[in-house]
């Protein structure tokens, strides 16, 4: 084996081990990735207008009212629901916590809800967390979700079920 | 007929009372609003879904088969205020001596909370579910038709209630309870059509229903109520007409199941003994998993049974027994395909043969007034 060749088999192999390197981090990028996407790690608040008296819901009052079955708070106030457009991974979570729908049946539902007169329109929809902000910071009696991360100052966040995004066994992740 | 005056009487005093308070509220309301959170004020919007469907039936009942266009029906909602709306359903039915067109629900309401919400004009009776949960939109309901004892043109059940309605929900108990309570016209002297231009009899009807949808079972609703009126047919005897209803539906993937009994009661004015009649069905669906989750095969049994002696029934020969399986296809967003097969007996004579194939769609939100509703994302 001559020395050119001994030489170029050890960078080759040097490069193959770099490359095996690159491609686990990679590996181990994307799953952390991957890990972050999955909606069970993320936490998704409920958020109100700051002038709500509310500081906390049941998950059984929190499923009424995105189902649009309770539709005016405890002292009258209309509730304006927003919710986020589809595609956001907020939503996909909302959908299978609160909904157990996917996009299709959340769709029939809502469609059934307003041809049975149960409902005037279905939820408004909201294409950005900071559109969501900007409503639910304006409309006074609405209600929507967000990601934990996006959280601001002009919202009040609700616990659920007496728990916020950042404690464990929150309901909403 | 006593009891119906006093409920008409009560009706009246409800609404007396409600009805100004409503006006007083209805105006006050965007002001305070405005005032609160420097908001602009509530501008009123609109909404319009529209339902239609076609089926080719083939079958060996003597009738018409072939292709034939369904209901097209048009449903709109006004919001007049963010507590007060309007409510209207036109619809559309092809018949073999050209359409039907048909004012099916119009209505207006308004909402003092969850719990009181007043309504006055056409509806859909409150009796069971299915009167109320699809009616004509044909899209919404898995099967191709509603069950015989609300069919359209029902003379079972009065599908449609014209007078004033009381409605409300108490959300924040665990069993989820709402109710309705009305007073109306009842039927008409054609005793498939509600009294539209006015009580035929003078007799108002009335109607009370409860339902609960319990938290702990996500999906389940249970319901049951009564409806009372006096029937005065153009033909025959009058009579009258105490209808009870009770149901059970659970709509929660993959399963569906609905169950429904209903019992109308006719006791004769002209003295003959009071007669029973009953109506029930049970319907099971399931949707596919996966990557056949547009997939919904669903069977359905159903019976119709009227007695020989009523005054009001009997003539009409309304007696039914069914059993149909079929499958649904959810081959886009707001369309599907229906197959369907049926075995049917029609008043005691032999059994009949009949496949169904259906497409029903709906257009929701068309030219909504408010591009940020979300019914159709």
């Amino acid at each position: 084996m001559s020395r050119s060749y001994r030489t170029s088999l050890a960078r080759a192999a040097r490069r193959g081990v770099t490359a095996v390197m690159v491609a686990q981090s990679a590996i181990l990028a994307l799953a952390a990735g991957a890990a972050a996407q999955t909606p069970s790690s993320v936490a998704i608040a409920i958020v109100v207008n700051p002038a709500s008296p509310m500081t906390n819901l049941s998950f059984a009052e929190l499923r009424r009212i995105f189902m649009g079955e309770q539709q005016y708070w405890p002292d009258r106030s209309k509730i304006t629901l927003l919710v986020r457009a589809p595609t956001a991974r907020e939503r996909s979570v909302v959908l299978h916590r609160i909904y157990d729908m996917d996009e299709e049946r959340f769709r029939q539902y809502w469609i059934g809800k307003m041809f049975r007169s149960e409902v005037a329109a279905g939820p408004k929809i909201v294409y950005s967390s900071d559109m969501a902000l900007n409503l639910v910071s304006a409309i006074r009696g609405s209600i929507t979700f967000i990601p934990a991360s996006s959280i601001a100052d002009d919202v009040k966040v609700l616990r659920i079920d007496g728990k916020l995004p950042s404690d464990p066994n929150y309901v909403l992740r | 007929m006593r009891i119906s005056r006093v409920v008409s009487a009560c009706a009246l005093s409800v609404l007396s009372v409600l009805l100004p308070a409503a006006t007083a509220h209805a105006q006050q309301a965007p002001l305070d609003t405005a005032a609160r959170a420097g908001e602009p004020a509530f501008a009123p919007t609109f909404h319009a879904m529209l339902f239609g469907d076609a089926t080719y039936l083939g079958t060996n009942r003597p009738v018409a088969a072939g292709f034939m266009l369904g209901q097209a029906v048009a449903h709109v909602i006004g919001s007049l205020t963010d507590r007060l709306a309007f409510f209207g359903e036109i619809s559309a039915s092809a018949l073999p001596t050209g359409y039907a067109v048909e004012v099916e629900r119009s209505f207006l309401r308004y909402d003092f909370s969850d719990a009181f919400k007043l309504s006055g004009g056409r509806f859909h009776t409150p009796i069971g579910y299915w009167n109320t949960a699809y009616h004509h939109g044909t899209w919404l309901q898995t099967t191709v038709s509603r069950p015989e004892m609300v069919k359209y043109g029902s003379q079972f059940i009065p599908t449609h209630f014209v007078g004033a309605v009381l409605e409300g929900s108490m959300p924040q108990g665990p069993l989820g309870i709402s109710y309705t309570a009305g007073v109306g016209n009842g039927r008409g002297g054609i005793i498939a059509r509600a009294g539209d231009a006015g009580d035929v009899n003078g007799s108002r009807a009335w109607t009370a229903a409860i339902s609960s949808r319990p938290a702990a079972l996500f999906g389940l609703q249970l319901g049951g109520g009564y409806y009372r009126d006096r029937v005065t047919p153009t033909t025959g005897a009058g009579a009258t007409e105490g209808t009870s209803s009770a149901y059970a539906a659970w709509e929660r993937d993959p399963l569906e199941v609905i169950a429904e009994v209903v019992q109308v009661r006719h006791t004769s004015l002209r003295g003959d003994p009071t007669t029973t009649n009953n109506g029930s069905y049970l319907q099971l669906a399931y949707r596919l998993p996966g990557a056949a989750s547009h997939w919904k095969p669903y069977a359905r049994a159903e019976r119709l049974r009227t007695s020989a002696q009523d005054v009001v029934f009997a003539p009409l020969l309304l007696g039914y027994s069914g059993v149909l399986g079929g499958v649904r296809y959810d081959f886009a967003p707001y369309a599907a395909l229906k197959g369907e097969f049926r075995r049917e007996q029609f008043q005691e004579k032999p059994w009949t043969k009949s496949l169904y194939v259906n497409v029903s769609f709906t257009l929701p939100d068309v030219g909504g007034g408010d591009n940020t509703q979300m019914t159709h994302p």
